[in-house]
């Protein structure tokens, strides 16, 4: 399934957060989106299921128009891992990824059972009875994801899954995403897993896209400096595959 | 497996303990009435027409108590307990706030307010407890939505805990002015007597007449809350994850508020502004089931919430001899003390929240 980002434009009172951004993941890929705190990533990927109000453009799920279709079938569509991981109130693990189950209008034991089993590929099935309250924040996001992934959606968008997972659980994450085909859209802060694991790549700055395309196009060390303001290379990875390395200047 | 015995234990005990309550708080009064004679002329009643009456086997004058007094009080606590507890649940979920509940966010006090206005000055048309409770109504909807959009506001498009219960407590201080600002416009003694009672909330009015809505609103309430459970589920994990697993939040906020606004606003006529059982039942329920699931947080709230004020209730009325305490300053003794230790426990306030 493939989905596509089209001239988006959001708007937020004066500031414009995004001047026009067309990206598309394509099927069975590993779309990632980089670019310094503030560019606009997750505004971006928020924008597919209506969280954030469009001033312009469209977002193109499987060649339906997102702003028409009913959350329910965005939902059906699209698994959604947000970057924060709080909670108000809690529940059990099993409870929390259950809940995924309400789109594909599942119930009872067999909701269970895809629950279980979601649980199971992201290697946290040993959590089912924990409370939400008791685990890591690293556990917290797996079952987060576990529960975007129990959706049954042929994509899936996460913004910034890596981030309170160990360097482990990390590697782990990301082989499971790349191998699950899925097509799957992935906000990183993390280069070197992005130059690892994303089949394409785009870098946001300022509202804006950069440049895209493989991790070597997309990644330039005049790019990086430009954007990040510090310098790095893609590289090849020792183990085969692509690294990035940083220059520390 | 485990987990499903206790929620059968928890319903079937629960369920037990509301009958036990009914009968004994009607026991409890300025008469003493014993237990076999309340059961007896119950039973009679429900299933044997009253035989036992026409028979003389109980006096006509605790007959009265019992059946035509003691119990459409207690029966009213029973809903309105059960009422407020469901919006507490219902409305912690909605607002993403463990420390919401139809008090807190100015839903009581809007329906009071619009309760004072057509009890002290009813329109010519369709007078009596209709006007009240449609008065009620709008009065709480729109202290509801005030604050709604208030908070929102305040907090950037987001709702956040402070500014909701903020802009909760200035709508609740500007209602409750409103009510006392009809009562200074009706100048008239009684109906003043009447609405500072429920200022302080009572049940002492309630009759079979006036049972009948509150019986009605949260039935419809219990069921509709329990049917959606999953939903308010979903909500209570953010409102960005409740649209992405396919909620639409917006339509199910309003038409849940709504919901909740029309239970409260079918007994606020009757009861006035009763505090903290919708706040600290719904917690007390999460202890015990172990769950926060609204499919048995809703249902298992109702059965605690309406014994718990049937208890307060018999106790308001018996504690002082044959003057009544008012229902509110039981409600917020026995309430608020628990509130702040369940607050300490869990860290609820600083923590998640």
């Amino acid at each position: 399934m493939r989905l596509c980002y089209e001239n988006i434009r959001v708007r937020m009172g004066k500031k414009e957060i995004l001047k026009g951004v067309s990206l598309t993941a394509r099927e069975g890929q590993v779309t990632g989106i980089i670019g310094p705190n503030g560019c606009g990533k997750s505004t971006l990927v928020r924008t597919t299921f209506g969280l954030v109000p469009l001033s312009g453009g469209t977002v193109w799920i499987d060649g339906k128009n997102a702003a028409g279709l009913s959350a329910r079938t965005v939902a059906s569509l699209a698994g959604y891992v947000r970057q924060e991981i709080s909670c108000a109130f809690d529940f059990s693990v099993l409870e929390v990824v259950s809940m995924a189950l309400y789109a594909r209008r599942e119930r009872g034991g067999s909701a269970e059972a895809i629950a279980a089993q979601a649980l199971e590929d992201l290697g946290i099935r040993y959590l089912e009875q924990r409370k939400l309250f008791s685990l890591s924040g690293g556990e917290r996001k797996l079952v987060y994801v576990a529960r975007a992934v129990a959706q049954g959606t042929d994509l899936l968008i996460l913004d910034e899954p890596t981030n309170h997972l160990d360097i482990c659980r990390q590697i782990f994450l990301l082989n499971y995403l790349k191998t699950c085909g899925k097509t799957v859209l992935i906000v990183l802060h993390d280069l070197r897993l992005a130059a690892h694991y994303c089949d394409q790549l785009y870098l946001l700055s300022e509202g804006s896209v950069v440049s895209s395309g493989t991790p070597q196009e997309a990644m330039s060390p005049r790019l990086i400096r430009e954007v990040f303001g510090t310098g790095g290379r893609v590289v090849p990875a020792e183990a085969g595959g692509l690294d990035f390395g940083l220059d520390f200047s | 497996m485990n987990a499903k015995i206790r929620r059968t234990l928890l319903v079937a005990g629960l369920c037990g303990f509301l009958l036990f309550t009914v009968v004994c708080t009607i026991q409890i009064g300025s008469t003493d009435i014993e237990a076999w004679e309340v059961t007896g002329i119950l039973l009679d009643q429900l299933f044997a027409g009253g035989s036992g009456l026409a028979a003389g086997v109980w006096e006509m004058p605790h007959f009265q108590i019992v059946w035509n007094i003691r119990l459409p009080r207690v029966l009213f606590a029973v809903f309105c307990g059960a009422g407020l507890s469901i919006c507490g649940a219902a409305m912690q979920a909605l607002v993403l706030n463990p420390i919401a509940d139809p008090y807190v966010l100015g839903i009581s006090s809007g329906a009071s307010a619009g309760a004072a206005w057509a009890l002290l000055m009813p329109l010519p048309f369709f007078a009596g407890q209709f006007q009240t409770a449609a008065a009620a109504f709008a009065g709480a909807l729109l202290a509801a939505f005030t604050v709604y959009f208030m908070a929102k506001a305040a907090g950037g498009g987001t709702l956040r805990p402070v500014p909701l219960l903020l802009a909760g407590t200035a709508v609740n201080a500007v209602m409750s002015a409103v009510t006392s600002f009809f009562i200074f416009l009706a100048r008239s003694p009684e109906s003043i007597a009447a609405v500072y009672n429920w200022q302080m909330g009572s049940i002492a009015a309630a009759q079979w007449k006036t049972l009948a809505l509150p019986a009605a609103a949260t039935a419809a309430g219990l069921a509709v809350f329990t049917l959606c459970g999953r939903t308010f589920n979903m909500l209570m994990m953010g409102d960005e994850d409740a649209v992405a697993m396919g909620v639409c939040v917006r339509r199910f906020r309003a038409e849940m508020f709504a919901l909740c606004s029309v239970v409260v606003a079918s007994f606020v006529s009757v009861t006035g502004i009763i505090g903290f059982v919708g706040l600290v039942v719904p917690h007390i329920v999460r202890l015990l089931a172990g769950t926060g699931d609204n499919r048995l947080v809703v249902p298992v709230s109702a059965l605690l919430g309406g014994s718990g004020l049937a208890w307060a209730d018999a106790l308001a009325r018996s504690a002082f001899g044959a003057a009544e305490l008012p229902l509110g300053i039981v409600t917020a003794f026995a309430g608020a003390p628990f509130f702040l230790y369940l607050m300490i426990r869990r860290g609820f306030a600083g923590g998640e929240a």
